[in-house]
């Protein structure tokens, strides 16, 4: 019996045939699912049986699926992975902004759901978990947050600053795409002066430093026109 | 009142005065006589105009002769200083008549001014406030009618371009469409006299010339100019001949720019609206996209979802449903984009991207096809960053296609290669292959939608693929180009702007 077994997930879609691959998908995997027809009752749900991941499609009769997660998001950090039809890259962005943790296009496959679904309850998990700066290793890359080091196969890999807070960033949320506005919030908070069109730039030369094959990444993951993912080892 | 009996009105009051001063003349001085008399000429002068002033100037001064200077009632002046007394009073009335006539036609002439600028004023909020450029154009027509010298004044808009047609070589035989058409092509005055004969102005003529010299003319044809644009023609009409004096000239010289401003709403009015319908026309384009988007892949989901429990229990077509399924979500999602690139409602957003991310990304989507991990990747051979800027997401699918389409055609494992480099300020990525290639006559149509080359397996792909990979290229400034590659096989080069390199720091 894994750790999935004693939780639950909420699936908010008012499509049967949706709910009830989504309900495959995952009920191998998860104790209950719960399931919710509208915006309204999703989010009664959600506070009244705090799930522990939401799948939340965007369709929905009476609200729109964004509506959902600024509600949730006003008192809850649970994992909201978001089911959508269309395939534009700026609705993408919206919804991780607005705080769902992870997409999946229609159709999906369901073995794609459950791992992205695990993925994020792994992740929040970890996330209320003490610690964070210490060592973490990662194949022959060994990354000390502490001291600010990073060894790649026994040698030293220098990072400029900013290289390292891009770094620190993915770090504090692995496993989560980040928009290009979210990394570059975070990254050059402190300084306005970096323009924001060189970000792409600075993760091509992190990738450089920390990846094998650049042009066939491990570590940090692309997604075109929304951001960047930095995969959790294992 | 007629000036003979004004003048009969002001000469009873002279008597009126000559009577009272010689009933007084023995307490009263010369000169307290002149004055008052002289305070009567300035106020007929004022009342009643120069010429009522002088006449009266030369009565009064009979009747101070003849009755108050001495000796009495006659016009024989006994001391000669007497007369400088006279002829002094004369001289002070006829100027004091002129001047104050003088003073009363440069009030007159303020006073049509500033009845003109009101007007204009007047003219300028209501052509500005009315709620339709139109009714505009129809309030400056009124204007000019009632402030200028003419019949009837018509303000003609055309619709862009619409008479720039040069059909009208020989203006002064033409019809008056003709004529309206050539003024506004030549931005020229175009007048026709009273007997019906067209006449040309000259080049730069200034409208207050033309119009002063009009008076033979039953019309005039002036355009209507802002900026570099002519947007229509003004024509004014007196059959009787247009007469204009030099203040009406230079009033419908404002006017004139008045009407251009309301044609120039008009156009403007016109251009709102259009921008405003095509606006909703892409809102409904965008809303049809997403709805057929959604109708088409919610039921393929769920055809998914089923194929794949079929397989989990052991019934191996399921595996095939999946497979097919994929494929045609695979067309669906290739005739969605291809109706967005024709509809011309793809946004694209430019920015500095490293061409080893987009060919990550291109790998990883590719990922699933047999020989995608050895595609072989050479980037610049200096160790610099090839950058470029560009759409991200669109030239992953242009370069995503075309790998998948190299892979799918290459028949020597690890034979599929990609190359970078920067190249006269574009960033270039080859594809190259070792399959069949195309064969000389199907170049030219390469790029079509769902043309597939007679060397191809007819399962492969959608047929849109190339076609695809060429539109959003060129949509974002770029291309993608077609050449044998030497030794067998295909090269196709996707090129894209602003190709940079930045060396490693």
């Amino acid at each position: 019996m894994t750790v999935e077994q004693t939780l639950t997930v909420l699936v908010i879609d008012d499509e049967p045939h949706i709910v009830r691959a989504v309900r495959n998908a995952l009920s191998g995997d998860f104790g209950r699912v719960l399931e919710a027809g509208t915006a309204v009752d999703g989010v009664d749900q959600a506070a009244a049986r705090r799930p522990d991941a939401v799948v939340l499609d965007l369709a929905l009769p009476d609200r729109s699926g964004l509506w959902v997660l600024t509600e949730l998001r006003k008192w809850s950090t649970v994992p909201v992975i978001v089911l959508s039809a269309r395939h534009g890259e700026a609705e993408k962005v919206r919804l991780l902004d607005a705080g769902a943790d992870d997409y999946v296009t229609k159709p999906f496959s369901p073995t794609e759901l459950l791992a992205r679904v695990r993925a994020q309850v792994r992740r929040a998990r970890q996330a209320e978990m003490p610690g964070g700066e210490g060592m973490l290793q990662i194949g022959d890359l060994v990354i000390d947050t502490a001291a600010r080091t990073v060894r790649r196969g026994g040698a030293d890999v220098h990072l400029t600053p900013t290289e390292w807070e891009l770094l620190r960033t993915f770090l504090r949320h692995m496993g989560k795409t980040l928009t290009h506005w979210q990394l570059f919030r975070s990254v050059w908070a402190a300084s306005a002066g970096d323009p924001q069109a060189y970000l792409r730039v600075y993760v091509a030369h992190l990738r450089r430093k920390l990846e094998p094959d650049p042009v066939r990444p491990r570590l940090i993951i692309t997604e075109p026109g929304v951001g960047y993912r930095f995969e959790a080892p294992g | 009142m007629p000036l003979w009996r004004r003048l009969l009105m002001w000469s009873l009051l002279a008597g009126a005065l000559t009577l009272v001063l010689e009933l007084a003349r023995p307490s009263l001085d010369k000169a307290h006589m002149a004055l008052a008399y002289l305070v009567l000429i300035l106020l007929a002068s004022a009342r009643s105009g120069r010429m009522l002033g002088v006449i009266l100037s030369v009565l009064c001064f009979l009747a101070f002769n003849f009755f108050l200077l001495p000796p009495f009632h006659t016009f024989h002046v006994a001391e000669p200083m007497d007369w400088g007394v006279l002829l002094s009073f004369l001289l002070t009335g006829g100027v004091a008549a002129e001047l104050l006539h003088r003073q009363r036609r440069a009030a007159a002439l303020a006073d049509r001014r500033t009845r003109e600028i009101n007007r204009l004023a007047a003219l300028g909020a209501e052509s500005l406030s009315v709620a339709r450029a139109a009714e505009a154009v129809k309030a400056i027509e009124r204007v000019i009618r009632t402030e200028s010298p003419v019949r009837e004044a018509r303000i003609r808009l055309l619709p862009e371009g619409r008479l720039q047609a040069g059909e009208s070589d020989v203006p002064e035989t033409g019809s008056p469409e003709q004529l309206e058409a050539y003024a506004v092509r030549e931005r020229r005055f175009v007048t026709r006299g009273v007997d019906g004969t067209a006449h040309i102005e000259g080049r730069g003529a200034l409208l207050t010339d033309v119009l002063r010299r009009l008076a033979d003319s039953a019309e005039v044809l002036v355009p209507l100019s802002v900026g570099d644009r002519c947007l229509g023609v003004l024509r004014l009409t007196d059959p009787e001949g247009l007469r204009f004096d030099a203040p009406q000239a230079s009033f419908a010289h404002a006017l004139v720019y008045y009407a251009a401003l309301a044609a120039e709403r008009v156009r403007l009015e016109g251009e709102a609206e259009r921008v405003e319908a095509l606006r909703e026309a892409d809102r409904l384009k965008d809303a049809l996209l997403a709805s057929v988007s959604h109708d088409l892949r919610t039921p393929l989901t769920s055809i998914r979802a089923t194929a794949t429990e079929l397989r989990s229990e052991g019934d191996e077509r399921g595996a095939l449903i999946e497979e097919e399924a994929e494929r045609l979500n695979r067309l669906v999602t290739d005739l969605l984009e291809l109706s967005r690139l024709r509809a011309g409602a793809l946004p694209v957003s430019l920015d500095i991207n490293a061409a080893e991310d987009l060919i990550g990304a291109a790998l990883q989507r590719v990922g699933g096809l047999p020989g995608a991990s050895d595609v072989r990747v050479r980037l610049p051979e200096d160790g610099a960053l090839a950058l470029g800027r560009f759409d991200f997401v669109h030239s992953l699918r242009s370069l995503t296609n075309l790998l998948e389409n190299a892979l799918s055609h290459s028949r020597i494992a690890g034979s599929v290669e990609i190359e970078v480099r920067s190249e006269s300020g574009q960033l270039v990525i080859d594809v190259l292959d070792r399959g069949p290639g195309i064969p000389a006559g199907d170049v030219a149509r390469l790029f079509e939608p769902f043309f597939r080359t007679t060397s191809t397996t007819p399962t492969t792909g959608t047929g849109l693929g190339l076609a695809i990979a060429r539109q959003i290229a060129e949509a974002q400034g770029g291309s993608v180009t077609y050449r044998p590659r030497p030794g067998g096989g295909s090269v196709f080069r996707l090129s894209l702007p602003g190709g940079i390199t930045e060396s490693t720091p």
